[in-house]
C-alpha cells in the first residue's frame, strides 16, 4: 500500500511537477547560495549508544554519534530569556529557541534525516558554536504552509531548544 | 466509687512460646521455615550480604510488574508496553518506542506507558518508618574465615534500610472502550486487596493502587482517544551496599598489664605474712606402722590438717587419750595411732602445731 503512487493533479491547470521543481531549485539557490546559513547536524546513533536498561538514558561518554553533517537552512533564533531556577534565585540567561526551515530535497541529497533529540550546532561567531537539541523535527508537513500553493510539501520546520554544555558540547 | 469492670485482675506471668504454631524453626527454636526461605532468596547467588536496592532497581521492579502482571490483550494481540521509564533525554524516548511507531514516528495505539514522578518521598512503610536513629549498624551474618593459619569469623553488619515511596502513573492510551475495559479488569483483579507485590532481588516490595483517573480526549473537533491514568505507590526501601560493613571478629585475645614504675612512695603489701607460731608437720606411716611417738620440749596445741589412707586418728599424751586440739606441755610424749582402711599400705597425717608461749 505504501509503495502505491497516486498522481497529484491539484491545481494542475496552473502548476505541475516541473513548476514545483523550478520553484524549489530557485529557493534552494537563494537559501544555499545567497543566504548560506550553515549548521552542523549531530545525529545520535541510537543503536550504538550505550543506554541504561531502565531509563534508556546514556551519559555524555556513552552516547555515540553518526558522522556530523553540514547543512543549510533558514535560521530564526528567538530572543534570549532571562530565567531562574527557582524563586528568582540562580539567574540564568538562556538563548531562545532556534527555528530552522530546511528543504526536504536538501535532506534527501545529503541522505540524512533530522530526528527528535538530535543535536545541531550553530556557529554564532568565529570562535563560538552554540548547540541546540531538536524538540520538534517537523516530520509531519501536511499543512498548507509547507506546500507551494497546496501542491506538495517541500520544506520542514524544525524547532530546537538550547542545550547546556553539560548535556552536549560537540564531538 | 466502683472499680472499672475491664480492669485486669490476673496477669499471665508464663506466656505461651513465641509463634507456638511453629513448633520447630529453621534454627530449631521458633523461627518459621518461611523466614528462612525469604532470607535465602535475599542472599541467593552472591555474597553473604543482600544486594543493593536503589532507585533504578525499584523502577525496574515496577516496570517488570507492569509487564508481567498487567498484561492486556486486545484482539489476540498484546498491548504494547514501553519497557523503559521515559526521561527528559529526547532521543532516548524515540529509541524506546521505534518498535511500534508509524511512518510519522508516532507511537501506534494502543500502548501502555509507565511514568515515574521524579520526586521520591520518605517512605510510609510502617515496618521501616522512624524506628532506629543514626544509621546504626546491625548484625547480618557471621562468616567463617581461614587465613591458612587461624580460623576466624567476619562479622557482616548493615544499617536499617531507608523507606521510600515512589509514585508511578501507568497510562493506557487507546482508541476503543474494550481495550480500556480489558486493562481495567486486569488491574482491578490484581489489586482486589488494594495492594500487590513486585519481587526484586529477593525482596517483596508492596505496590498500592492509589487512584484511577481519566484523561481521555473526546473533544468534538480534535482527534479522539482514550487515556486513563492508574496511579500506584511503590512502598520500597533503599539498601545501599556502600553502607555495609565487614569487620573481623575476635579470633584470639591478648591481655597486657601496665604498671607505673614512678609511683614508689607507697610500700608494697606482703601477700603472705609469715606466722612463726605455726608449724606444719607430716607424719609418715610405712606399710606396717600404725603409730608414731614424739617427745616435745615446748608447749603447743596440735590439730589435724589432712590425712591420707587413714580411717581414724587417736592421740594419747603420756599414755592418756586426748582429743583435738591436743594440748602439749614441755616434756610430754605424744603417741599418734591410726587405723588404716587398707592394710599394708603407707599413710600420712599432716598436723599443725601452734606454739604456745
Amino acid at each position: 500500500m505504501a509503495n502505491k503512487k497516486i498522481p497529484i493533479t491539484r491545481i494542475s491547470r496552473f502548476f505541475g511537477s516541473e513548476d514545483f521543481n523550478l520553484e524549489q531549485n530557485m529557493g534552494m539557490e537563494w537559501l544555499h547560495g545567497d543566504m548560506h546559513f550553515t549548521l552542523v547536524l549531530f545525529r545520535v546513533d541510537k543503536k550504538l549508544s550505550d543506554v541504561d536498561d531502565v531509563y534508556g538514558e546514556a551519559g555524555p561518554e556513552e552516547i555515540r554519534y553518526k558522522q556530523p553533517v553540514e547543512f543549510n537552512a533558514y535560521v530564526s533564533i528567538q530572543e534570549p530569556q532571562n530565567k531562574s531556577y527557582g524563586s528568582g534565585l540562580v539567574n540564568q540567561m538562556e538563548p531562545g529557541n532556534m527555528t530552522l526551515s530546511i528543504y526536504m530535497k536538501h535532506l534527501e541529497e545529503l541522505d540524512v534525516d533530522i530526528s527528535y533529540g538530535d543535536y545541531i550546532g550553530y556557529p554564532e561567531k568565529e570562535d563560538k558554536m552554540r548547540y541546540y537539541v531538536v524538540s520538534n523535527d517537523g516530520r509531519v508537513t501536511s499543512d498548507m504552509k509547507h506546500t507551494i500553493g497546496g501542491y506538495k510539501a517541500f520544506y520542514r520546520t524544525i524547532t530546537c531548544s538550547w542545550v547546556s554544555e553539560n548535556e552536549f558540547k560537540g564531538i | 466509687m466502683g472499680v472499672p469492670k475491664k480492669i485486669k485482675k490476673t496477669l499471665n506471668i508464663a506466656p505461651a512460646p513465641i509463634q507456638g504454631h511453629y513448633p520447630i524453626g529453621y534454627n530449631g527454636i521458633t523461627t518459621p521455615y518461611r523466614r528462612k526461605e525469604l532470607a535465602d532468596l535475599i542472599n541467593d547467588d552472591g555474597t553473604y550480604l543482600p544486594k543493593s536496592v536503589l532507585h533504578d532497581d525499584l523502577d525496574r521492579g515496577m516496570l517488570s510488574f507492569v509487564q508481567e502482571n498487567l498484561k492486556s490483550v486486545t484482539n489476540g494481540k498484546k498491548v504494547n508496553v514501553i519497557d523503559r521509564i521515559l526521561t527528559i533525554q529526547r532521543w532516548a524516548e524515540f529509541s524506546q518506542t521505534w518498535k511500534f511507531t508509524n511512518e510519522d514516528k508516532n507511537v501506534e495505539l494502543p500502548f501502555i506507558v509507565v511514568v515515574r514522578h521524579p520526586d521520591v518521598q520518605y517512605g510510609t512503610n510502617p515496618a521501616l518508618k522512624y524506628t532506629i536513629p543514626d544509621r546504626k549498624q546491625f548484625h547480618y551474618a557471621k562468616v567463617p574465615t581461614w587465613d591458612g593459619t587461624r580460623k576466624g569469623y567476619d562479622i557482616y553488619t548493615i544499617p536499617q534500610p531507608v523507606p521510600v515511596d515512589i509514585t508511578y502513573d501507568v497510562k493506557i492510551i487507546c482508541n476503543r472502550m474494550r481495550e480500556l475495559n480489558n486493562f481495567n479488569r486486569v488491574v482491578l483483579q490484581k489489586f482486589t486487596s488494594r495492594q500487590a507485590y513486585t519481587f526484586l532481588k529477593g525482596h517483596y516490595i508492596p505496590i498500592i493502587m492509589e487512584s484511577i483517573g481519566d484523561e481521555s480526549q473526546i473533544d468534538t473537533e480534535e482527534r479522539r482517544y482514550y487515556q486513563q491514568n492508574y496511579q500506584f505507590q511503590l512502598q520500597g526501601f533503599l539498601l545501599d551496599e556502600e553502607e555495609f560493613e565487614v569487620k573481623p571478629a575476635i579470633s584470639r585475645s591478648l591481655l597486657l598489664f601496665g604498671f607505673d614504675e614512678k609511683n614508689r612512695k607507697r610500700d608494697g603489701v606482703e601477700l603472705v605474712k609469715e606466722n612463726s607460731n605455726k608449724v606444719k608437720t607430716i607424719l609418715e606411716f610405712d606399710n606396717v606402722t600404725n603409730s608414731i611417738t614424739r617427745e616435745y620440749n615446748y608447749n603447743n596445741n596440735i590439730t589435724v590438717l589432712r590425712t591420707k589412707n587413714v580411717g581414724s586418728v587417736t592421740f594419747s599424751i603420756n599414755g592418756t587419750m586426748a582429743s583435738e586440739p591436743v594440748l602439749i606441755s614441755v616434756g610430754d610424749t605424744l603417741t599418734v595411732t591410726i587405723v588404716k582402711p587398707v592394710l599394708g599400705t603407707p599413710s600420712t597425717v599432716t598436723i599443725q602445731e601452734i606454739i604456745v608461749p
